[in-house]
């Protein structure tokens, strides 16, 4: 992968970040290639495979790929979620579950930009 | 031609399946009994090897954080406790045990995903709820059953159903009743009786579409709440997966705010991926 890149703390990686490097344990094992989209869960195991900084693509150098995965992510829960009208009241715990699961897959941004 | 199938149809052919194991069925029909012989059932259990070995490596997983590694029955109702245990073995015996293959369009190994994937979730909910975590796993393990019992008994018209799903994109409970006329809730609760289920688990195999109905039991509403997560997480991996409207009534019932969500979907995901490596390998 072209583009800037650091090691970040276990703590400042966030899901959707990309894998700048491969991914070795502490017994030089691949745990994850380069290129890998995080997830929650894979951070949540890091801990265990004695991980404390990941060599990610830094934000600013690839806007175009957290875009990506963050449309993907988008997409999907659209796709999932298709019977499902947001504006209909009386369905109001479906849309929540929807908007909980989107900030879990994408964080938080209400206000369209972040 | 009538594809439709009634529910004494579903009853007939219930002894037509082949059996679980008699020390499963006993683990099964005494869910909630307290005063079972732990010793006699470890000891039962341990002559099936291939179940012993898939509760064993259920056990080692990192799921439970076990300090030592257990490597017998015995020793996991030691360290885990009788109910857990009781789970692993259940889980362990029933993932293995319809058979496979028969109905085209039918994904087997996408049923157990997303039971597997309600089992975890419904688990982590009970435990926010402080609702028995063993039961809740259990129930959300078998929520679905109904369907391997469609599958199994009618595949010709089951695959009928799958593609009348496809055609017009709706719920597959709603093409259930369209086709077949008997859905899988209905066939679930006529296997319940067949295997003896507790109370408690029928119910919460008969309500868990319809939590709201009075009388339908808190497992209902944790294992409907369960279900619809797993279907929004997308842990199943089916294309055209659909999340089931979620009851207001039981989302209310649950309280919960976004914070334990969030922290209710990591945990499902985590122990999902060590349960589904085990029970599907």
């Amino acid at each position: 992968m072209t583009g800037n890149y650091h090691q970040l703390a276990l703590a400042d990686v966030r899901p959707g970040m990309v894998l700048s490097d491969v991914l070795l344990d502490v017994q030089g094992q691949v745990l994850l290639p380069q290129g890998a989209v995080l997830t929650e869960a894979m951070l949540a195991l890091m801990p265990r495979h004695g991980i404390e900084m990941l060599p990610v693509e830094t934000g600013e150098a690839s806007p175009e790929e957290t875009a990506a995965t963050r449309q993907h992510h988008e997409a999907r829960i659209a796709h999932l979620f298709r019977k499902t009208d947001a504006d209909a009241g009386d369905d109001w715990a479906t849309s929540l579950l929807q908007r909980f699961v989107r900030d879990f897959r994408v964080g938080h941004q209400e206000h369209g930009h972040e | 031609m009538s594809n439709t199938v009634s529910y004494d149809d579903v009853v007939r052919n219930l002894d037509d399946l082949p059996s679980l194991p008699a020390v499963v069925m006993e683990l099964l029909n005494s869910i909630d009994q307290e005063d079972v012989d732990i010793s006699v059932l470890a000891k039962k259990v341990s002559h099936d090897q291939a179940l012993t070995a898939k509760t064993l490596r259920l056990a080692n997983s990192s799921l439970y954080g076990l300090q030592v590694k257990v490597t017998t029955i015995q020793q996991a109702i030691t360290y885990l406790g009788f109910q857990t245990t009781r789970n692993l073995i259940t889980a362990a015996a029933v993932t293995g045990y319809f058979a496979q293959g028969h109905c085209p369009g039918f994904d087997d190994k996408a049923f157990w995903r997303h039971s597997i994937a309600t089992a975890a979730c419904a688990k982590v909910l009970a435990r926010h709820m402080r609702f028995n975590q063993d039961y809740a796993f259990t129930a959300g393990l078998l929520h679905d059953i109904g369907r391997l019992v469609l599958v199994s008994c009618f595949p010709s018209q089951y695959s009928m159903t799958i593609a009348y799903r496809e055609e017009h994109d709706c719920y597959l409970l709603a093409a259930e009743r369209q086709v077949l006329g008997v859905d899988h809730v209905q066939a679930g609760v006529a296997l319940a009786e067949h295997w003896n289920f507790s109370g408690t688990m029928r119910q919460a195999i008969a309500y868990h579409h319809a939590p709201e109905v009075p009388g339908a039991g808190f497992l209902a509403t944790i294992i409907h709440v369960a279900d619809a997560i797993v279907h929004a997480l997308d842990l199943a991996q089916v294309q055209d997966d659909l999340v089931p409207q979620v009851s207001n009534v039981a989302w209310t019932a649950l309280g919960l705010d976004e914070e334990v969500y969030l922290q209710i979907f990591r945990e499902t995901e985590l122990q999902y991926e060590e349960i589904s490596m085990v029970l599907l390998s």
